[in-house]
């Protein structure tokens, strides 16, 4: 790809594109130097390069944070020693964009690796409340990171293919960042994100794309109704003529982390204890048999030692779990049969009804308040709608000469969507409660990968797409026209 | 302006070979059916066949690649209920689900600019497998 031709070619066209402006980045070098695609969702972030058809890096989008009142300079120095790379240091550098708290001492961790590493007083946060970014600094560090994990993997690939002096070509500031935004997105949230791309990261050109255009996309439609069962919450969004209709765009905070959320519960309701990784140690006595000691971290925080659960709660309900055919009730499911599922310390646990019962929530919200521990949940007004009926109210808000078509083409995405017989259970719910006329059709890809990352890889694709290389939203028109002009270029 | 409006319609050029036969098709009558197919290089829309006046649904059907996707135009013919002969002209998008997701997002986000110079189309159908556009869906819409 960035053979010795085109090599001669990129150079000229980047000693151009300064001289020139960025009309030429536009035009030439986005097709050359693949643009960087970021899908942050409440669960999980997603980022890797336009025209692959994977992300490359997979990592939580919660971050570890330890304030200040611990000495500094030791924490700072025992971290640098684990992982230097995984750590940011939010005190440091210029940093305009630090939320209305002061965090004078903060230090954030970010990636699946620096948080596997339990550290004392380190409390788990997210940056995301109900689709919505509410802290602006952590977001920054999380996509600070997913930038950084991009640039070690390009900058192996280059020093493979060529020499070390187009070191350039490595340089953040020539990507063009595509990032997926949720439907609701806020103005005033699209602004920031410009601002920070274009004034930190010297992005040379931007675009947003929201999550439900780009599953539309890739599973090759421009009208479809888009069911993104994710971590954080459920978002259904039509989609016409590749313009989410916003007016009937439907949301509930049931997502998988609620699931996992009443797995874990729901064990400890039965008197198992689910032990975290870092809580016990596992010794060989003998060959073959292991004996399990626990280990006391007394200063560990709770957000913690929830946060670690949770990775083994949500491990067997994606183990385990299957949607129901017809709507759950205790007595049929009574004598089902017990699944096993091995703990990570070595204990054996059995799940029964809860194998169903968990997935139906989905379904049927009010069954949440069963659960011990998990009563005060869905105790809103007006209650929180199941996934059939949050289809049907947000197909009834379309105009009617569209709903056919909607009813057709339901296309299930997010981690969520993987749950078996999710699909299956959906479209029959909405074969029973849809007008006669209507064909109900649930889609959702049979590849496991292109589920889940069906935003991701609609962005990726998008982005490398000749046709859409004039969509850009570029340092020299934000310079020109301000932040406000994103909601212009990318409606 | 929608994103995938303005690609289709500044990124992607439709040619005058295809407007023109629609036209042949819309009012000689001399065409059946037109399969269209973009190219990617060259940024085009192009005919990728058209079927005689011999031909039928069926061929259409037959002529839609097993793994990638087109545009396709039907003239159908149909009895309506007060026995009166008719014809609707339908727009196919076609995007099987062997296709790769490249082909389906080219198509998906290309479609308003061949869309918007067949002047004429009654009906349009998204397709991702032979089911979707079948004979009785054809047949449900003109009802």
């Amino acid at each position: 790809m960035y053979g010795g031709g085109n090599y001669t070619a990129l150079s000229l066209s980047l000693s151009l594109s300064l001289s020139l402006g960025l009309t030429v980045i536009g035009c030439f070098v986005v097709d050359e130097v693949s643009a960087i695609v970021v899908d942050l969702g409440s669960h999980t972030c997603k980022a890797g390069y336009a025209g692959e058809d994977a992300p490359k890096a997979v990592f939580p989008s919660v971050v570890g944070s330890i304030v200040g009142s611990v000495d500094q300079s030791e924490v700072g120095d025992t971290v640098k020693n684990e992982k230097e790379s995984d750590s940011i240091d939010s005190k440091n550098g210029t940093r305009p964009f630090d939320s209305d708290k002061t965090k004078a001492k903060r230090k954030l961790y970010v990636g699946s690796q620096a948080l596997g590493y339990r550290r004392d007083h380190m409390e788990v946060l997210s940056p995301i409340k109900d689709g919505v970014v509410v802290d602006w600094d952590m977001v920054d560090n999380i996509w600070d990171h997913a930038f950084r994990f991009c640039l070690i993997l390009f900058s192996c690939l280059l020093l493979l293919l060529i020499s070390s002096r187009d070191r350039l070509l490595i340089d953040p500031k020539e990507h063009p960042m595509l990032l997926a935004e949720p439907s609701s997105n806020t103005p005033q949230q699209r602004e920031r994100t410009a601002e920070l791309m274009f004034e930190k990261y010297k992005v040379p050109a931007l675009f947003l794309a929201k999550n439900a255009v780009l599953t539309s996309f890739a599973s090759g439609r421009a009208t479809s109704l888009v069911v993104d069962c994710g971590g954080g919450s459920t978002t259904i969004a039509p989609v016409h003529d590749g313009y989410v209709l916003q007016k009937a765009v439907a949301s509930s905070p049931i997502g998988g982390e609620l699931l996992t959320d009443c797995m874990l519960k729901s064990l400890e309701s039965k008197g198992i204890t689910i032990k975290p990784r870092y809580s016990f140690k596992r010794k060989e006595t003998r060959p073959g048999e292991y004996q399990v000691v626990d280990t006391d971290f007394p200063n560990t925080t709770e957000s913690y030692k929830l946060y670690s659960q949770r990775i083994i709660s949500g491990d067997i309900k994606e183990s385990v779990c299957r949607a129901p055919d017809t709507p759950y009730d205790e007595n049929s499911y009574a004598n089902i049969p017990m699944t096993p599922y091995e703990l990570p310390d070595g204990q054996t646990i059995e799940i029964g009804a809860d194998r169903f019962k968990i997935p139906d929530i989905l379904f049927n919200p009010s069954i949440v308040q069963t659960i011990p521990g998990m009563e005060t949940f869905a105790d809103s007004s007006p209650p929180i709608r199941g996934l059939p009926q949050m289809v049907l109210d947000s197909i009834n808000k379309c105009d009617v000469d569209i709903r056919r078509e909607l009813f057709s083409s339901i296309l299930l995405s997010g981690g969520t969507a993987s749950m078996q017989m999710l699909k299956e259970r959906l479209e029959k719910d909405l074969l029973e409660e849809s007008p006669q006329a209507a064909r109900v059709k649930v889609l959702a890809s049979g590849n496991a990968t292109e589920r889940r990352f069906s935003v991701w890889i609609g962005g990726s694709i998008l982005a490398s797409l000749g046709s859409f290389q004039q969509m850009w939203f570029s340092k020299a028109e934000y310079e020109e026209h301000g932040t406000s002009y994103i909601q212009r270029k990318c409606p | 302006m929608a994103m995938a409006f303005k690609m289709a319609t500044t990124g992607i050029r439709v040619t005058d070979e295809c407007k023109s036969s629609f036209m042949e098709m819309k009012w000689k009558k001399v065409h059946r059916y037109i399969v269209f197919k973009i190219d990617e290089i060259s940024k085009l829309v192009t005919i990728d066949k058209v079927g005689g006046a011999g031909e039928g649904y069926d061929d259409l059907a037959a002529s839609l690649p097993y793994d990638d996707c087109r545009y396709a135009v039907l003239d159908f013919d149909f009895v309506t209920v007060d026995n009166c002969r008719k014809s609707k002209i339908f727009f196919i998008a076609w995007a099987p689900v062997a296709s790769r997701i490249r082909a389906k997002i080219l198509y998906a986000t290309s479609k308003a600019g061949l869309r918007r110079v067949l002047d004429g189309i009654s009906y349009e159908v998204q397709a991702t497998d032979p089911t979707e556009m079948g004979l009785e869906v054809i047949r449900d819409r003109v009802k």
